[in-house]
């Protein structure tokens, strides 16, 4: 039996769509990664599959109680872990008060074994918390009970980047020990650092359900060199390159700008590109010139959606590229801000 | 079974304390002064100054006893308005406060109902209502005995007793608005405003053509000014107002367990 299993899962509210004939299931002992920007319907999916709200249409299952028999889900729940990405806690008391509480409320086997790897100041009232401090907190109350299953919606968010390794190694091992998790994020590199298999979600429809590596291949990198003297587009029309842009310009466009470069005098041109396909060919390629700087990254959520579904107007792909270049991962957390209040419902 | 109720009860008990601490102190200071006005005091020449509706209104008749003071100037605005405020206030922002900084979200993630839910933050009202009563019967007592205007006792007891129904009803509708509120400050506007305005509602249509309206406000049904000076327990009130504070509380429980929580 499934996990997690829904079918045709719909939720609006009132007009507003959250998240619109999702079909997917979890087996036992998977982690699944649930990806998408924000506001494209995965808090609502968890929240639904909590039983915080009941859903327009469609059913589902978790850990076999149907979620719409509130007295069968609340016995699930003694066998699920909740950490949402901005917890909420009763502000004027402990950590340790609050872990005794909520502890009674479900069941407390492991809190001391968990609290050596995550270590929130529990003798300090939880409104002078970090952000950190609190979803270490969140960490240690969604697994003292040791559940079977722990629901995730972008469980990293607010944790400092050590932290955020030491988490997702965790998950690795409670994976090995038959938990199973619904992982919910909008960074591609988290998610495939754990999950087995993951589902993209857009605008509330489910899109894309495939293992990994196989998106990874689809996906591509982001290769940026700064290489030196004049080079045109057309020198990189090499297989697995797409979208290639020299100097800011799109392929597309007049002759390739060159630049001084503030070291020799040297002419410096700059070609990015996304790239799918394997390392070699593409590093013989690029030893063809004098190679100044090369970054190669993993494309940007936002890019693998244009890819796959979307816009292929060459001006809007020039610029996103440019921007998911230049930017790197701030540009992702300007589209957080933006969507953010949408994903809150 | 009960954590929830326990814990809440905890986190009231400061407020709990602070409120009973003024209560106290201003049932303290009208004991003190008691004496010397209720000596000064002519309550004839009173109540002909003002138009006899509003002598009725406001029972100024009974004013020239301790009994009748005390009852007027302690319970009467204590009592029927500040703390039945509070008690709604807090029950209003029971559910919707939660709903509103995410915290219903962490507790409804355990292994609890709805209806336990509610029901144990219902009965963590508790707290205030109680030690409110307690500590201000002890100070009432003391102090009229210290200054040698004694109360019955059973009448000061009966007073905060009967009163525990009138103030568990507002905690009730309290509960109805933080449910049905879509946010805190709404839940705790409408239950605070539903006291003065069902209050307001029986002083003024109280003995006037619009006698019936006063039906639906509880303070009908808990009077501590006859309680004191004619010694008269109204237990079918006491009873009412149980069994209005179960309806709504019921209500409550039922659209809890339906609504979203977002």
């Amino acid at each position: 039996m499934n996990v997690i299993e829904t079918t045709g899962l719909t939720k609006y509210y009132g007009e507003v769509r959250g998240v619109e004939d999702l079909s997917l299931s979890v087996g036992k002992g998977e982690v699944f990664g649930f990806l998408g920007p924000n506001g494209a319907g995965k808090t609502t999916t968890i929240r639904t599959l909590m039983g915080f709200q009941s859903p327009t249409e469609g059913t589902a299952t978790v850990l076999g109680a149907d979620i719409t028999d509130a007295a069968a889900l609340r016995d699930a729940r003694g066998r699920i872990g909740y950490l949402p990405s901005e917890p909420g806690f009763d502000e004027n008391v402990t950590g340790r008060r609050l872990l005794e509480y909520h502890g009674s409320l479900r069941g407390d086997v492991r809190s001391e074994e968990l609290l050596e790897l995550f270590d929130p100041p529990l003798d300090r009232k939880v409104g002078q918390y970090s952000r950190g401090n609190k979803q270490m907190l969140a960490i240690v109350m969604a697994f003292m009970h040791d559940p079977d299953l722990v629901v995730m919606d972008e469980p990293t968010s607010g944790l400092d980047p050590l932290k955020q390794d030491q988490f997702l190694e965790f998950i690795r091992a409670e994976q090995e020990r038959g938990k199973t998790f619904f992982f919910s994020s909008h960074i591609l590199s988290e998610v495939r650092k754990v999950c087995d298999r993951i589902g993209i979600i857009r605008n509330g429809h489910l899109v894309e359900l495939e293992n990994v590596e196989s998106l990874l291949d689809r996906t591509g990198k982001v290769v940026r060199a700064n290489v030196g003297g004049a080079v045109t587009a057309e020198e990189f029309a090499i297989e697995g390159a797409h979208d290639v842009t020299v100097s800011g310009e799109s392929a597309e466009g007049a002759a390739p700008v060159t630049t001084e470069s503030d070291g020799g005098g040297e002419d410096s041109t700059t070609v990015s590109f996304t790239y799918t396909g394997p390392y070699q060919p593409l590093l013989r390629h690029l030893l063809n010139y004098d190679l100044l700087e090369l970054a190669i990254e993993e494309a940007p959520l936002e890019d693998i959606f244009m890819r796959f579904y979307g816009d292929h107007d060459a001006e809007a792909v020039v610029e996103r590229v440019e921007n998911g270049r230049t930017d790197g991962h701030d540009g992702h957390e300007e589209t957080d801000s933006r969507n953010a209040e949408a994903a809150d419902v | 079974m009960f954590e929830t109720a326990r814990f809440e009860s905890r986190q009231r008990l400061t407020g709990s304390t602070v409120v009973a601490l003024g209560l106290s102190a201003f049932a303290a200071m009208m004991v003190l002064i008691a004496p010397g006005l209720l000596d000064e005091f002519d309550v004839e020449a009173l109540t002909e100054t003002f138009p006899p509706a509003l002598v009725e209104a406001m029972q100024l008749d009974v004013i020239g006893t301790i009994e009748g003071f005390i009852a007027l100037e302690l319970y009467w605005f204590g009592w029927l308005l500040l703390l039945a405020i509070y008690v709604a206030y807090s029950a209003a922002s029971a559910i919707a406060g939660d709903v509103d900084d995410g915290t219903m979200d962490t507790l409804l993630a355990a292994p609890v109902s709805r209806w336990q839910v509610l029901g144990e933050k219902f009965l963590s009202l508790l707290t205030p209502i109680l030690v409110v009563n307690v500590v201000v019967l002890v100070v009432v007592y003391a102090g009229t005995q210290f200054v040698d205007e004694p109360i019955a006792a059973a009448d000061l007891v009966a007073v905060h007793a009967l009163s525990i129904p009138y103030l568990l009803l507002w905690g009730a509708f309290g509960m109805l608005a933080s449910v049905l509120a879509p946010r805190r400050v709404v839940a705790e506007g409408v239950a605070a405003g539903a006291v003065v305005a069902t209050f307001l509602v029986e002083t003024v249509a109280d003995g006037t053509d619009l006698d019936w309206l006063g039906v639906v406000s509880p303070t009908r049904y808990y009077d501590p000014v006859t309680i004191l000076t004619a010694s008269e327990y109204d237990y079918t009130g006491a009873a009412t107002l149980l069994v209005a504070a179960a309806v709504l509380l019921l209500a409550s429980a039922v659209l809890f367990a339906r609504r979203d929580v977002r």
